[in-house]
């Protein structure tokens, strides 16, 4: 009896690990990666994208590689007081290497247009994803 | 393991700010507490005047008049409030929301019909309320009046801040 479960089971179980280790692979590196590096959002400058109380996914090595990109959503310290972290989307990435951002509730928000473009190596990372609450997860765009 | 433990283990450690300095509205639901206390007041001295002389007259019809301009403040400041500052999140947070704002717009009305310390009471305690909720969904301490029933005399203005 157990065989026989086993056996029926067996085939798909198998076949599903394996598919998961193949096309989760870059993914579940990228969770892992960024699992340390999960937090939880605060105000509403980036309404109607991120509210707060919405928990992330910052990758720490997105721009290991390569500079942020117009239209990520990253995370930095606030110039103005290092001490605490912004999240905001890019708008402009400067020749230079800078970038500025901005919220996406312009009217709401205090961001380069207030205090000025950052270092794009002051971006600590880019938030890619969102875990909680349950019915807003899934990739940031 | 119980589902608060899940909870803790998932939460994020750092906060990101979604951050602006200036906040999109400056709301303060103090004004309505202060019109509404003053129709209280209102109603008090009304009852007062005992005399039907000119003095007298003078009086009972500014009291009137400062009691309709005001019952007609909270009137409006309680109406920006709702449709200005409260998002449908904070309605499922308080249902009762709609339900109180359409009683404080009701209970206004009967505070410039009648002369009516029951009626100017209920006004207060309801803006009361409307405040508290206001407090709660800004996560900042409540600022109560003290209500003028508990002894306070109507006209001296006494607030009570607490933790939300």
């Amino acid at each position: 009896m157990r065989r026989a479960l086993r056996r029926a089971l067996g085939r798909p179980l198998r076949l599903g690990v394996l598919a998961l280790a193949i096309l989760g692979a870059p993914w579940v590196g990228r969770v892992i990666r960024s699992w340390p590096h999960r937090v939880a959002v605060e105000g509403r400058s980036m309404a109607p994208t991120l509210g707060a109380g919405d928990w992330l996914l910052v990758d720490p090595a997105a721009y290991r590689d390569h500079r942020p990109a117009v239209g990520d959503i990253v995370v930095a310290p606030d110039p103005r007081e290092p001490a605490r972290l912004l999240v905001k989307r890019v708008a402009v990435v400067g020749a230079d290497g800078s970038v500025e951002l901005r919220g996406d509730a312009l009217d709401a928000s205090t961001d380069s247009r207030a205090f000025g473009p950052l270092p794009s190596a002051a971006v600590m990372g880019r938030a890619w994803a969102r875990y909680w609450p349950p019915r807003r997860v899934g990739l940031l765009r | 393991m119980s589902f608060t433990r899940v909870m803790d283990a998932l939460k994020p450690r750092r906060t990101v700010h979604a951050h602006c300095d200036v906040p999109c509205g400056i709301y303060d639901p103090a004004t309505a507490q202060l019109a509404a206390r003053t129709v209280s007041r209102m109603v008090e001295l009304i009852g007062a005047i005992g005399g039907t002389e000119v003095e007298d007259r003078n009086k009972f019809a500014r009291c009137v008049a400062v009691k309709e301009q005001h019952a007609e403040q909270v009137k409006r400041e309680v109406q920006v409030i709702w449709s200005d500052y409260f998002k449908p999140e904070h309605l499922t947070q308080f249902p009762e929301l709609h339900d109180l704002t359409w009683k404080i717009l009701k209970a206004a009305g009967k505070c410039k019909q009648s002369v009516d310390a029951a009626a100017a009471a209920d006004l207060e305690m309801q803006v009361a309320r409307f405040a508290e909720i206001f407090w709660t969904t800004k996560n900042a301490p409540v600022h109560s009046m003290k209500p003028s029933a508990d002894g306070a005399p109507k006209n001296a203005i006494a607030w009570e801040v607490r933790a939300a």
